[in-house]
């Protein structure tokens, strides 16, 4: 599984989606279920799939899976399309 | 008073015929009832002596857990056989068909005093532990009427599914949540059964309202109180209850409490009145509780996931890592992912992230307690519990 099936899948999982409603642009304004709790769970998420447990100013700049994307990608994790 | 253990009874019920009829009042000491000899003889010790005769007593383990021994009085369970006779219209009922411990409440007045007052026949069987005697009971049933609870529901569709029993004229259902989605099983399990939501608890010996199955589709919709029972909110919005055919009192971990005649009991339950005069469960009292400052009713998620799983559905209480009171789902048997997401998406469509559970897992069945309930405790830490999703708090 590469890191981006990786993330697709946490995200569907964390922000219970339909598959379907999943983007990679998906922005926290069009998911209904992106709150608190949800940024929690996300961040610890990321630790468990990726190895890295985003700071809290970090998990705080998080308002898209893009940002999910780049915070990871500063840390060496490789997103290939 | 006197105790009569349910294990002599379980081939023969003279013995309880008989103690009926002797002035003396009893306790029926339930098959397995954990509650040791020497706590029964300090409560039976705090019994007032005027109820030394024409009573009788049962034991529950309460919504605490904690054993409780509960009073009735004979006189007032004849009275409410007598009142759920006319009310379920059971006069062309000519036996019943015991599928729960003798003990249980439920059991000893809905069936064996209802036989008792109305010369009825009472078929003993060993319960669901043993389909093939169940199986044969009901067979050979004929005009007769069957007292459930509705964890027993998913059994009698595994083990029945291709069955039916038209001997079988009433079936009630008390003891905990009402099986509404799946009339569909019960109604084809007894196709000319009339089917009935009692409700009630120990204290109340044990009925306080009534409706038929198809009066309503709302599982949490307990109907209208019968004759001579009064029902009211307490402060915390506890259903409280004066009934006439009530329990005069009981021991549970203080000195014995009689309930007189002008007090109000406690149900355990929340509820609240419709318009339309019945009454509708919101939840337990204790299953009512704030997580991060919202307040959580399971029994109201209970009704999401009835929504997506019609089989065996569960919650038990855990903290999360933050210390915060939570809860986890607990299936049994496994459900198929497809289901897993589908109990999900009803959890997203309806309630907020923090009243979702922190996990969902599955068992392949619950256990059961003696009274048929399902043993929530020893579920809720049985090995080998699948985890099919949690939140990553």
């Amino acid at each position: 599984m590469t890191n981006l099936e990786k993330l697709r899948e946490l995200v569907i999982d964390v922000f219970l989606l339909d598959p379907a409603e999943f983007r990679f642009d998906l922005t926290r304004e069009e998911v209904d279920t992106w709150d608190s709790l949800a940024l929690v769970s996300l961040a610890v998420g990321i630790k468990s799939t990726f190895g890295y447990h985003p700071t809290p100013a970090e998990a705080m700049s998080i308002h898209s899976v893009r940002d999910v994307i780049r915070i990871l990608s500063e840390k060496g994790v490789r997103f290939e399309e | 008073m006197y105790i009569l253990s349910e294990t002599d009874l379980s081939a023969d019920l003279t013995p309880l015929d008989e103690a009926w009829r002797r002035p003396e009042s009893f306790v029926l000491l339930p098959d397995k009832s954990g509650v040791s000899r020497e706590w029964l003889g300090h409560a039976l010790g705090e019994v007032p002596r005027e109820l030394d005769h024409d009573h009788f007593g049962l034991l529950t383990s309460g919504s605490t857990g904690q054993p409780k021994l509960i009073i009735g009085s004979r006189d007032r369970a004849k009275s409410l056989a007598a009142v759920l006779h006319r009310l379920q219209l059971s006069e062309p009922v000519r036996q019943t068909v015991l599928l729960l411990p003798l003990s249980y409440t439920y059991a000893f007045v809905n069936q064996w005093v209802w036989a008792t007052v109305h010369k009825r026949t009472l078929v003993p069987t060993h319960g669901l532990s043993d389909p093939e005697g169940v199986e044969a009971a009901l067979q050979t049933a004929t005009d007769a009427m069957l007292c459930l609870v509705g964890a027993q529901v998913p059994m009698l569709a595994r083990y029945f599914s291709d069955r039916s029993f038209p001997g079988v004229l009433r079936v009630h259902f008390a003891g905990g949540r009402f099986p509404q989605e799946r009339l569909d099983v019960v109604r084809s399990l007894f196709p000319r059964a009339m089917i009935f939501s009692n409700y009630g608890c120990a204290e109340a010996m044990p009925r306080l309202t009534l409706r038929r199955a198809e009066d309503s589709d709302d599982p949490n919709d307990i109907g209208k109180p019968l004759p001579g029972v009064a029902l009211k909110n307490g402060a915390d919005g506890e259903l409280l209850f004066q009934s006439p055919y009530g329990a005069v009192g009981f021991v549970g971990a203080e000195a014995f409490q009689a309930i007189g005649p002008d007090k109000w009991a406690g149900t355990g339950d929340l509820a609240e009145p419709t318009p339309s005069g019945t009454w509708r469960l919101s939840g337990r009292s204790r299953e009512v509780f704030k997580r991060y400052g919202e307040k959580i009713s399971l029994s109201l998620l209970m009704s999401t996931v009835s929504g997506a799983w019609k089989n065996n559905a569960l919650f038990y209480r855990e903290k999360d890592r933050a210390g915060e009171e939570g809860h986890v789902l607990l299936l049994a048997p496994a459900p198929s992912e497809t289901e897993v997401r589908a109990i999900l998406k009803g959890f997203r469509a309806n309630h907020a992230r923090v009243l979702w559970p922190l996990r969902i897992e599955s068992v392949d069945s619950f256990p059961l307690l003696p009274n048929g309930k399902v043993d929530v405790l020893t579920a809720s830490t049985l090995p080998g519990r699948t985890v099919h999703w949690y939140q990553r708090i």
